[in-house]
């Protein structure tokens, strides 16, 4: 099934044609096309196991490293299948970011593990990488917190400092895409609603894709939201209109809490 | 009494009567249980504090830093052990520089591709049979190869590649099974941020394990410079009246070292004074003692810092 979407307004960062996972012969995407705004928050909603993560994990191709994964059809970044065989993943992860659901700074320094993707990818050193680093952590919302600390161990930081120090080491290697893979669900509130606020803001200068298991916060920070289930999409919109008006009945069922 | 539960509308005490007798139960399993392991546990542990206090107590007034730095004098039956502790510092020396590298890249291997191929968990089984293999095998094998076939004679050289070969199984394992705790998150952080396998490897992976490799290699250094066989027909000379000196002579010479002082010394009753092997013993358990200490002390020093 080929997802209906609304035609976005702004220009699409990455795409998928008829993108298919499997699992050990179990399907877990089928056949998904959707094109991702540029600039813009989209939310993957859906039930476990939906293919949600997944679909997240193709996109930076993650999910290369499972064993006895199918992977079919294609993902287009600046026009150009990632999925190509001369295509470099040191070049494709360095433009899509990844954040993961728990936390995983480096065991080193909170300034190590921001300078490290800099000064692996772009040979950066010195002053200037000092300054990467703190312009990274700046949009992390980190700064403020660890500047005093730069040497500390990263993983003397509290769970919610930990995902933002991810994002600002994500951020730090110059992404033009963010993926998310359920950045708060190990998170308290206040960690959460910090983390949110930082999805939002750096929603208006990159592309952040967020798999999320709270609709609410779906509903909260996203422009477009797709819904998935059984490795299909549902539907997919923007999400004001998802979420007040939704086409289909089974989108409707689990956005008004019916299961899921 | 078990009737009386039976019943709709059973007691609580009924409940509590049946769970009492459980309970009573219980608590004697456990009261055997703990005298019985905690007086296993505790005969074993004493039984190691036994013997390296009876070394302690009969080598102990023989130590003294003459002993520990003069080489042996009037045909072994004075002066010290400076000798055999130098030639066994020397000998594990060249063993810690040659094996660590292999041994570590052999772990990594093993890591690395050790799941997916045939060949390497091959090469896991029998590295972790060459880890068993008695020393006396590496003893005679050094003896066929380096000392023989390669011309070395009984030599340091000889001893060195013996001892290495020696080390090296032990410190593939060790590496394997660090690089293993490693989480995969980690591992993953690493290669979502465009890091290479071996980037994420060396920059990642190797560090977080390093305090479990290091822990290995410097055991199995403990190990080895307590062995006699290996070095018993490679690199050993029970008497010598050389100084202790470095040139690079001495790579081609045998030297002197501890185990085989000791086992030398003992077949030679009459010759070495026994005080005098009493001493040599503590200095060997001294010297492998302060190994695992030093092994231990790098470890939590090294999670400290960063974990």
């Amino acid at each position: 099934m080929i997802a209906t979407m609304t035609t976005p307004k702004q220009k699409t960062a990455i795409e998928t044609i008829d993108l298919s996972v499997s699992y050990n012969s179990k399907p877990a995407l089928k056949g998904v096309s959707v094109a991702f705004p540029e600039n813009a928050v989209t939310a993957l909603i859906g039930p476990s196991g939906c293919g949600k993560s997944t679909l997240l994990r193709a996109m930076n191709r993650m999910n290369d490293r499972i064993p006895d994964v199918a992977i079919s059809g294609r993902v287009l970044l600046n026009g150009h299948d990632i999925y190509d065989r001369r295509v470099n993943l040191t070049r494709l992860r360095r433009e899509v970011g990844m954040v993961f659901q728990k936390p995983n700074p480096f065991p080193m320094s909170i300034f190590e593990n921001v300078a490290l993707g800099p000064r692996l990818h772009y040979g950066i050193r010195g002053c200037a990488l000092q300054e990467v680093v703190e312009d990274a952590l700046r949009k992390a919302a980190l700064w403020d917190e660890v500047k005093d600390d730069l040497n500390k161990s990263g993983l003397a930081l509290s769970g919610g400092q930990q995902q933002r120090l991810c994002i600002a080491r994500m951020l730090a290697v110059q992404p033009r895409i963010l993926l998310m893979d359920e950045p708060c669900s190990a998170l308290d509130p206040i960690s959460t609603q910090k983390i949110e606020e930082l999805i939002a803001e750096l929603g208006t200068r990159y592309t952040v894709i967020v798999v999320t298991h709270n609709l609410q916060q779906a509903a909260r920070i996203s422009h477009y939201t797709g819904f998935l289930m059984y490795g299909e999409v549902v539907e997919w919109g923007e999400t004001a209109e998802l979420f007040a008006r939704p086409k289909h009945s089974e989108t409707e069922d689990y956005i008004r809490g019916r299961f899921g | 009494m078990m009737d009386a539960v039976r019943s709709e509308g059973a007691s609580r005490d009924a409940w509590e009567a049946l769970a009492a007798r459980r309970d009573a139960q219980r608590a004697r399993e456990s009261a055997l249980l703990t005298s019985a392991f905690g007086a296993v546990g505790l005969a074993t542990v004493l039984l190691v504090f036994a013997l390296v206090a009876i070394i302690a107590f009969k080598g102990a007034p023989t130590l003294s830093w003459e002993f520990l730095t003069q080489p042996p004098r009037e045909g072994m039956s004075a002066g010290g052990v400076g000798s055999m502790i130098f030639g066994s510092i020397l000998l594990m020396l060249g063993a810690f520089v040659m094996a660590t590298p292999l041994g570590v890249f052999g772990g990594v291997c093993l890591a690395e591709y050790g799941e997916r191929s045939r060949l390497m968990r091959l090469m896991h089984a029998s590295v972790a049979a060459l880890a068993g293999t008695p020393p006396i095998v590496y003893g005679l094998f050094g003896l066929a190869i380096f000392v023989l076939k390669f011309h070395f004679g009984v030599s340091l050289v000889a001893g060195w590649g013996t001892l290495t070969l020696f080390c090296v199984p032990a410190i593939v394992l060790t590496t394997e099974a660090a690089l293993k705790t490693v989480p995969a998150a980690l591992i993953d952080g690493g290669l979502a941020l465009g890091l290479s396998r071996w980037q994420t490897l060396w920059r990642i992976a190797l560090p977080y394990a390093l305090p479990g490799i290091l822990t290995g290699v410097i055991l199995s250094l403990g190990r080895a410079v307590g062995e006699a066989t290996p070095v018993l027909f490679t690199a050993s000379v029970y008497y010598t009246t050389a100084e202790t000196t470095l040139g690079w002579d001495t790579l081609r010479q045998p030297v002197a070292n501890l185990p085989y002082y000791l086992a030398e010394g003992y077949r030679q009753p009459g010759v070495v004074p026994e005080r005098l092997i009493w001493g040599a013993c503590l200095t060997l358990i001294m010297l492998t003692l302060l190994l695992n200490a030093g092994a231990i002390l790098i470890r939590s020093r090294m999670r400290r810092r960063y974990l």
